[in-house]
């Protein structure tokens, strides 16, 4: 090993020394690169107490961070309480606990220079301090009366519900919000979770009560899994960690899975009327599960397709070829719990936005019938496979990554995800994309979303005639904006 | 140092953590500044152009971004399959497009005229404009048969390269990507090919592309023209008061012989810094930096300094406006530039106002609970300074209450000492900082580039130690000097009427425009405070005699105050 890398040194020096410089950066010679992603169970270990925890020490700098996820989210939220988990999660650490006033709370955290967070999500919850070494034990007490203790101090309580009722105000005010509360609708259904979000009388009918009941059924050391990473020796930590779950003040409910009852909407044109000069766009389609076999050819493929930014088919012909949008992309990520979506995107100026809505179908339907390049192949496969250390770049990334598998499930299912992602997504052959592209890439079921002035939108380019009907089956479809506070149609 | 932490708990957070840069200049005077970190297999890297939009005349602005776009189009062997061609080809083009720009000076003078209503409409363009405009589309289409697209990304995407993006601010333009620490070799040769011998193909293409992004950003935001509108309210005589995406005039005007000169001017090697961070050994890659980049010639001339200075305020400056947003209020000062003494100061008396202890959080928030949310920072750019603070309005209060709140808060920091212990939390945020700071890569390359291209990444090491010496009576001394009326500039944003819809907002108000709407709130606010019948009985009947004199002709707000006593009398009689 050692000789090996000797070698690579003086490769390198003779090539920085009397070497001409290539016309061309392939003649370019490269040392080998041998990297082995670290393995999560190194630094696994499951607590008495409860929690697995990941423990990955690093003496570089004098900080610690202690992060928790907890198996909850928003699809915990009683019928009618829309609202009550993020405001459980944002309150957790802002509103106080038991022993100190929020005021309190807050001047110490910020004396010690520390980050407290809480939050709760979609799928997940979390909690976290991060603080100098010298303060770790500070830190991990308050962070045990956070989580045991809250106080939900009803000022704290009143301002966030203000906050959030005022925030509502806006939520027709930028495109780019109405496109996400539009796109997530679409792709899942209303009555999917994801899409019962707070209104003004879901929002006011919150009481603390709510917040306690939250928190005490799913913040409980059996829903946590932890990451900590910095400044300490495994075995103090994984002791302090002990003390910081052990005897655990209430008995919460165990966790529930995430429910999967989504539905994709019918295919159609979907305009949302906004006066704006730049129309903002998705074509949709159902997208794909993490585990599922098809994933990675499904990550190359869109990788061409429009995932690889200025490598990609669709950011070539809609951006660079003929200037119509800054920003036109793709993705198709992994869902973790459910399959996610397929969308192709871009921002247009109105009278383009049809034309640049079919060069983006054309594309799409390119990939079904023609097989890709190998210089494509190329550039996708390597991409992903050179980037992947950066998965691991820093000790916080290692025990937040591994924290993520445990909790997500795949940790268990399939502990050598990355061990063997390389291998993997080299094993993708230009058959599989193609393969993969008519099989997801479905005309007949495309949703088009766009927010902008209907108007000029529809009255398109002089120069680019289209004819709407060829973009999507079903037809135009209006989507009134909705009232911010009750989210039903507004007239 | 981590046993003194053990020890000393408190003062060791005084201890500065430095940024271990190392920096060596090229023969040609380019600057290379040098971080090992091995903790991956990875190194970030990436260069600054010590030229912004402040460099920039009117007729040119946006130049400077523009540029930044353009410098993604290849070199003479990269992003064509046949050089010679590309290079007849973009003559040819030039050729087309001075005539193009002989009609847009026609078509201007046509404009000041009346003749035409928007030159941008290509309906209004002029026959001959169109003509040329077919024949320039033409060449366009010749032209992608040479062009290989996006090589360049394509040669670093398949070699592991990754965050490749450029920014542009007012001072600087800046360039950087993530390569896999076998690969410094090719970043040296990508990264000085470009600047060699940069090729600005789909010149013109791009255009469009920044049209877009300026759409993006400015113009399809609820706040983006107001904003860009306000900055230049503020800048008087200095160039930062143009935005850097540029006018929408001058976008389109700007040709390949400006962005030549612009190029020759400034992307020069004594202009330049090159910043590596990660997994290398220094005099490898000082070795190839000198075998690439030295390379590079140096200017035929000094690079220009920019010489007009803002003109010292005379007056406070105010500016409303009606948007989508919630209401709120955006106030600036000027301040001194970066480096200057009174900047670490200002440092610290902005984090006296903010966060979630802060003294804006406190009064305005918290307190007198005029506002959901504030804000204030500062920042020294390379000619010249700003401070900002401000504040979302809360539902039913007055901006101009928000506004008296926050001055009110500046005004005790000119006449108070800030307590010691709170001086001291600001300190230890900053002390902390500079730890947090160091954790990976990219972000210390990036922190290295903002400092060196908007003055000296030295700032980076030194301005720990100026931030904790700063004083109370510092800071006393720095409000006092800024914080005053004639240096600042307000502006007070409200609703645009008949936006933020929904059935929420007291019906009465409905129709009235924002500022109608905020009397109209404080009349109402007065009579639902009222206890006395008679009084509210009596105001009432003064009221109806006004209205009925005025007719059709009063003006709406009169009926919702006459709603709202009517509304409270109903009440007070149950």
């Amino acid at each position: 090993m050692k000789k090996i890398i000797l070698s690579l040194v003086v490769a390198v020096a003779f090539s920085a020394g009397t070497a001409e410089i290539p016309v061309r950066p392939e003649k370019l010679k490269f040392p080998k690169l041998q990297y082995e992603p670290p393995s999560g169970a190194k630094y696994r270990v499951q607590l008495k107490s409860g929690p697995v925890v990941f423990v990955v020490p690093n003496r570089e700098l004098p900080l610690v961070s202690v992060s928790i996820m907890v198996r909850t989210g928003q699809y915990n939220e009683p019928k009618g309480k829309a609202g009550v988990a993020g405001m459980t999660g944002y309150l957790l650490g802002k509103g106080g606990t038991k022993s100190r006033t929020a005021e309190e709370l807050e001047e110490r955290l910020a004396f010690l220079a520390a980050g407290l967070s809480s939050s709760v999500g979609a799928t997940s919850g979390g909690v976290g301090v991060n603080t100098l070494s010298k303060d770790l034990d500070e830190g991990l007490a308050i962070l045990r009366e956070v989580l045991t203790t809250p106080r939900f101090q009803k000022s704290r309580f009143d301002l966030y519900q203000q906050q959030q009722l005022q925030g509502m105000k806006q939520r027709n005010d930028d495109s780019k919000n109405i496109e996400r509360r539009e796109l997530l609708r679409l792709a899942y259904g209303p009555n999917f979770f994801r899409n019962v979000i707070p209104t003004k009388t879901s929002m006011k009918s919150i009481t603390v009560e709510d917040l306690r009941a939250f928190h005490q059924a799913w913040f409980h050391p059996e829903n946590f899994v932890v990451a900590v990473s910095g400044d300490f020796d495994r075995k103090t930590m994984v002791a302090k960690l002990e003390t910081l779950f052990a005897k655990w003040p209430f008995k919460g409910k165990a966790a529930v899975s995430v429910p999967t009852n989504k539905r994709f909407a019918k295919p159609g044109i979907y305009v949302v009327d906004k006066d704006v000069n730049q129309g903002r766009v998705d074509i949709m389609l159902p997208g794909i599960h993490r585990d599922h076999p098809d994933f990675y050819a499904v990550q190359v493929m869109n990788d061409i397709l429009g995932g690889g930014g200025f490598t990609s088919r669709i950011t070539n012909r809609v951006r660079s070829d003929e200037g119509l949008a800054y920003s036109a992309y793709s993705y198709m990520p992994g869902g973790t719990y459910y399959p996610l979506l397929f969308v192709a995107g871009y921002q247009s100026k109105s009278a383009t936005v049809q034309y640049a809505a079919q060069i983006v179908l054309e594309e799409m339907r390119r990939i079904t019938v023609e097989a890709v390049t190998d210089k494509e192949m190329v550039t996708a496969k390597s991409s992903y496979i050179q980037t992947f250390p950066q998965t691991f770049e820093t000790k916080g990334k290692v025990a937040a990554t591994f924290a993520n598998e445990e909790f997500t499930g795949r940790g268990a299912r399939n502990p050598a995800y990355y061990k063997e992602f390389r291998a993997k997504m080299a094993a993708v052959t230009k058959a599989d994309v193609q393969r993969v592209a008519k099989k997801y890439l479905t005309p007949n079921k495309v949703v088009i979303l766009i927010v902008g002035d209907k108007d000029m939108i529809l009255k398109g380019h002089p120069d680019h005639p289209v004819n709407l009907d060829s973009l999507a089956r079903g037809g135009l479809k209006n989507v009134p904006l909705r009232d911010p506070f009750t989210l039903q149609p507004l007239k | 140092m981590r046993i003194l932490l053990g020890l000393f708990l408190f003062p060791a957070l005084l201890i500065a953590q430095q940024v271990p840069v190392k920096e060596h200049f090229l023969a040609n005077g380019m600057k290379v500044l040098l971080v090992e970190r091995h903790d991956a297999p990875s190194i970030s890297g990436g260069w600054v152009a010590r030229v912004g939009s402040v460099n920039e005349r009117p007729g040119i602005t946006g130049i400077a971004h523009l540029f930044e776009h353009m410098m993604f189009k290849g070199t003479p062997t990269l992003g064509t399959k046949d050089y010679k061609k590309d290079l007849e080809i973009m003559a040819e083009q030039e050729r087309v497009r001075d005539l193009m720009r002989t009609e847009d000076r026609k078509m201007r003078a046509m404009w000041r005229r009346g003749e035409i209503t928007d030159l941008f409409d290509p309906e209004q363009k002029t026959k001959r404009w169109r003509e040329l405009n077919d024949e320039f589309k033409k060449l366009v289409d010749a032209h992608r048969k040479v062009i290989v697209k996006n090589e360049f990304d394509r040669i670093y995407t398949s070699n592991g390269g990754s965050k490749m993006n450029a920014y542009t601010t007012y001072d600087h333009t800046a360039y950087f990507i993530s390569v896999p620490s076998n690969k410094l070799e090719l970043f040296m040769w990508m990264e000085s090919g470009r600047l060699l011998e940069p090729v600005f193909r789909e010149f013109y293409a791009e255009r469009d592309v920044v049209f877009e992004e300026r759409r993006m950003r400015t113009e399809s935001t609820p706040l983006g023209k107001f904003s860009e509108s306000f900055n230049s309210l503020f800048w008087e005589s200095h160039p930062y008061g143009w935005p850097v995406i540029g006018w929408p005039s001058d976008i389109p005007a700007i040709s390949k012989a400006d962005a030549d000169e612009f190029y020759a001017t400034f992307y020069v090697p004594e202009n330049l810094t090159l910043v590596l961070v990660g997994d290398f050994k220094s005099k490898e890659a000082l070795a190839m930096a000198q075998k690439y980049f030295g390379r590079l010639k140096r200017g035929k001339k000094t690079v220009p300094d920019v010489i007009t200075m803002e003109m010292p305020q005379k007056a406070e400056k105010r500016f409303y406006a009606e948007a989508e947003t919630n209401p709120n209020v955006d106030i600036y000062w000027h301040t001194p530039a970066f480096g200057h003494k009174d900047t670490y100061a200002l440092s610290v008396l902005s984090k006296i106002l903010t966060g979630n202890t802060g003294r804006l959080k406190k009064e305005l928030v918290l307190k007198s609970k005029l506002s959901t949310d504030t804000f204030a920072w500062t920042r020294g750019m390379h000619y010249a300074g700003q401070f900002n603070a401000g504040g979302e309005v809360a539902d039913g209060k007055d901006p101009a209450a928000v506004e008296t709140a926050i001055h009110a808060v500046i005004e005790k920091l000119k006449t108070e000492p800030v307590p010691a212990k709170e001086l001291q939390k600001v300190k230890n945020n900053f002390a902390a900082a500079e730890y947090r700071r160091l954790t990976s890569n990219h972000p210390i390359m990036m922190q290295i580039i903002r400092n060196e291209g908007t003055g000296d990444w030295r700032e980076l090491n030194t301005a720990g130690a100026k931030l904790q010496a700063v004083t109370p009576t510092d800071i006393q001394r720095v409000a006092n000097k800024y914080f005053t009326k004639e240096n600042r500039a307000v502006a007070i944003y409200t609703r645009k009427p008949g936006t933020g819809g929904g059935g929420d907002e007291d019906p009465l108000l409905a129709g009235l425009s924002g500022q109608q709407k905020a009397m109209a709130r404080k009349v109402i606010s007065s009579v639902n405070s009222e206890k006395d019948l008679a009084v509210l009985k009596s105001r009432l009947k003064q009221l109806e005699a006004q209205l009925e004199e005025a007719g059709a002709k009063a003006p709406p707000i009169m009926k919702v105050i006459r709603a709202a006593l009517r509304k409270r009398i109903g009440e007070l009689e149950k």
